[in-house]
């Protein structure tokens, strides 16, 4: 195996395949990123069993074969290498001879026969979605906040892709909020599945700035997200998705307008003062004109701050700060919708100008 | 079969390195076993690639050593839930290709949506999922007369009473049965309101008469919310001609509606008379009994285990009607789906409650004097008296501040109440429990106990 390749797009594609490569200690290949050359195309990749990153990487000279090597070694020499150097990978047996005009080294790296076999998806029953990277990133960056890390509860820890009446929506909650984004409307085809949050914050990562689309293709029990040269293979949760559509309150009577920003900073005055209660602060929309946060700390203090807008029902309702602050800062429009109830039902939170997105949080006990 | 898959697992071992055997072959299991066909069931799909390729002759082998004849030997990915994911048919005309970003096309297939029977019933009606109870067994026995023998001793059965009791439920029900028992019955469900846009349609394109005949040519007709048939005066008119003409000729009519027709205004003193001929059947308020067995009934169709404490917390709090004791039950049992604790836990923490209390029930102000004396272990007399002992004092105010919020009484008409001369005490007073409220959370449930008693 022979390849030379420039030293910047080396050290990019093994940054992006590398962090899947650490932490299985089961079995020490999957600590290794396996490099595979086949006609002038290089593929890097790696695994840990749940998710398998690969990068295509174009190279300007090149022999084929195929071998792996310690990928967290290998990232941390070529990133330290001049960016403007092009670098030479050569492998005889498992010694892997790699030189950088000045610089040189030999890494002992692994047949590639130990290295897992990937699965692949069934092209031909695969599900398919594309999507434009920047919809795809702000969106799924809006529902993932309240994913939840309770590996006790695996059905809660991904975000679900369903469709619905012909939209694909992904949703996630924790039990405490949830949120909705209305992703691609008019699709003709069926899904219900969970992706991890792990791997949607791999992918997530995995986008660079040249990077305009992203395809999702579903199959089985395998999701395939492939964005420019990367493509990020996972396996879906084996569980079932709350029917959260009836989490979804319908019957809130009290609805408000309110400016984003100066509702962010009364939010985050209010948390001050609501860290010895666990975050709890009180909204109250008082007849005709007032919207009103207070939060009270026994020891130090307390705050009131109000905002002006319209009421028309009067109510209050207990929320978490922090759950309210994650709320609004997923919030795109200048101006959210804010509607709640004087009875316990969860508060929505939306923007404006349009209805794709929608965050709901569940009361605190008052 | 399934013990010696340890037997092989223990051969290939052997075979095999520790990290390797432990990665690939641990929460593996056999799923089926016939006629030499095995299949083994792994974690995820990146077990099923591995094992298929790398392991599957050493899984063979070692089969094969413990004497056991493999035709072939399979991996499928062992699921708790399926994920749906369903492409519709692949267009042939642009078959797939190789390049890997080309996207590939679907179209779509007839959805498969279960076919709505023309009778306008939905089949999810039946008897055997309505609960009988002291509240409805009038009515449910003249149903069940109904459907051994239409169009006799129940005809027409009018059926009454508030929304949310099971109105539609019941003759949906009896709708759905008669169609069972009588295959060639011709039944029509229509709600009123459906029924005069339809006449409006056929009477504007000209095609009057076949309404009538349409109408006409039923052997049951079964007639939702005939309240809203207020102001509909052609409509009305032909109703009766059809009622009259299916009556005549001993078919069944079946008429719901949430009043008496007596009760409904501009309904013909004829028409009103005929439709409680064989009587009127109500449907009522359901007691707390009757609630804890719909709620069982329930519970037991979801498939759900709830705890009885659960049950009867519920069907205490909710006094409305039995959708909304419904809809609580849905909610807390999804609240229960999501957050991972049991109804019971939920309700005990706090992270549920429920409260649909008719704020119709009439409430005295001597009753809830009543009532908030007895909570604070006081007598009525007590607490009208001029002590001015905290606890008493403190009760006096609750009082004054309860009468105020639920019955809008005046500060000047709830001093008496609680004997007090002025009623700037009174102010005082509900100001004092409003101030404390904010900070005081067991003067909050305490009040939340006290309404609930009143209400309950």
């Amino acid at each position: 195996m022979n390849i030379e390749v420039s030293c910047n797009k080396l050290s990019h594609a093994l940054n992006t395949v590398s962090r899947v490569a650490v932490g299985k200690v089961t079995l020490p290949i999957l600590n290794n990123v396996l490099i595979r050359v086949d006609d002038k195309k290089v593929s890097l990749i790696t695994t840990n069993l749940d998710m398998a990153v690969v990068d295509y990487l174009p190279v300007s000279s090149s022999e084929n074969g195929v071998i792996t090597v310690p990928a967290k070694l290998l990232t941390e020499f070529v990133s330290n290498l001049p960016k403007s150097e092009t670098v030479k990978i050569s492998a005889s047996d498992t010694k892997v001879q790699i030189n950088a005009g000045k610089y040189s080294s030999t890494i002992n790296g692994a047949p590639a026969d130990d290295f897992p076999e990937l699965p692949e998806l069934d092209e031909e029953k695969a599900v398919t979605f594309k999507l434009g990277i920047d919809d795809f990133k702000v969106s799924v960056g809006q529902v993932i906040i309240a994913s939840s890390n309770d590996l006790t509860r695996p059905a809660l820890t991904g975000v679900y892709f369903n469709t619905l009446d012909g939209t694909l929506a992904i949703a996630a909650t924790d039990g405490y909020r949830l949120a909705e984004k209305k992703l691609i409307e008019k699709v003709e085809s069926e899904v219900k599945a969970i992706v991890p949050t792990i791997t949607l914050q791999e992918v997530l990562r995995s986008i660079t700035d040249d990077v305009e689309e992203i395809e999702i293709s579903f199959n089985d029990d395998l999701v395939r997200f492939r964005l420019g040269e990367v493509e990020i293979i996972s396996k879906l949760i084996d569980a079932s998705f709350p029917d959260y559509q009836k989490l979804i309150p319908k019957n809130n009577n009290i609805h408000l307008e309110l400016d984003r920003e100066e509702l962010i900073r009364t939010t985050k005055l209010a948390a001050l003062f609501a860290r010895s209660v666990g975050g709890s602060i009180i909204c109250e929309a008082a007849t005709p004109d007032t919207f009103s946060i207070k939060s009270v700390a026994n020891e130090f203090g307390e705050n009131d701050s109000r905002i002006e807008t319209t009421v028309e029902t009067p109510g209050r309702i207990n929320l978490n700060s922090r759950f309210l602050l994650d709320a609004l800062n997923a919030i795109t429009d200048s101006t959210v919708e804010f509607h709640f109830s004087d009875h316990v039902a969860p508060a929505l939170l939306k923007n404006k100008n349009n209805d794709k997105y929608t965050h709901i949080i569940m009361p605190l006990n008052s | 079969m399934f013990d010696i898959w340890k037997n092989v697992l223990a051969e290939i071992e052997q075979k095999i390195s520790p990290a390797n055997f432990s990665t690939w072959f641990q929460d593996t299991s056999i799923l089926s076993a016939e006629n030499g066909n095995i299949v083994i069931g792994v974690k995820n799909s990146f077990y099923v690639k591995q094992l298929r390729t790398r392991y599957y002759d050493l899984i063979k082998e070692a089969f094969i050593s413990h004497q056991i004849p493999v035709s072939s030997l399979d991996f499928e990915v062992k699921t708790k839930v399926k994920s749906k994911i369903r492409a519709k048919e692949i267009t042939k005309s642009s078959s797939p290709t190789t390049d890997r970003v080309e996207h590939i096309k679907v179209i779509k297939t007839p959805r498969l949506t279960p076919s709505k029977p023309s009778n306008g019933l939905n089949a999810k009606y039946t008897m055997d999922n309505f609960v009988i109870g002291s509240n409805n067994d009038l009515a449910v026995s003249a149903a069940k007369s109904i459907i051994d023998s239409p169009g006799s001793r129940f005809n027409p059965f009018f059926l009454y009473g508030g929304p949310g009791l099971g109105k539609t439920h019941l003759i949906q029900a009896i709708g759905n049965d008669l169609s069972h028992r009588y295959t060639d019955y011709k039944i029509l469900y229509t709600p009123i309101s459906d029924f005069y846009s339809e006449f409006v349609d056929y009477v504007r394109t000209g095609r009057g008469k076949e309404f009538s005949q349409k109408y006409q040519s039923l052997d049951c007709l079964i007639i939702d919310d005939f309240q809203f048939i207020v102001g509909k005066e052609k409509s009305q008119e032909e109703f009766f001609n059809i009622f009259n003409n299916l009556y005549q000729r001993g078919k069944q009519i079946i008429v719901t509606s949430d009043r008496l027709p007596s009760q409904i205004k501009t309904v013909d003193e004829r028409l009103a008379s005929r439709l409680t001929w064989a009587g009127a059947f109500d449907l009522q308020l359901p007691k707390f009994e009757d609630k804890c067995a719909i709620l069982r009934a329930k519970a037991e169709l979801a498939g759900a285990d709830i705890e009885p404490e659960a049950i009867e917390y519920i069907a205490e709090n909710v006094n409305t009607n039995i959708r909304d004791l419904e809809g609580e039950f849905s909610t807390i049992l999804l609240m229960s789906e999501v957050r991972g604790l049991t109804p019971l836990e939920l309700i005990r923490n706090g992270s549920v409650s429920v409260s649909h209390t008719s704020k119709l029930r009439p409430t005295s102000p001597k009753q809830i004097v009543d009532k908030v004396a007895k909570y604070y272990n006081l007598s009525t007399k007590e607490l009208c008296s001029k002590s001015r002992v905290a606890n008493v004092k403190n009760a006096r105010q609750v009082a004054m501040y309860i009468l105020s919020k639920e019955l809008n009484l005046s500060t000047n008409k709830i001093a008496p109440e609680v004997g007090v001369k002025d009623h700037t005490t009174v102010m005082h007073g509900i100001k004092k429990i409003e101030q404390d409220l904010k900070l005081n959370f067991t003067l909050r449930d305490q009040i939340a106990e006290i309404k609930e008693k009143i209400y309950g």
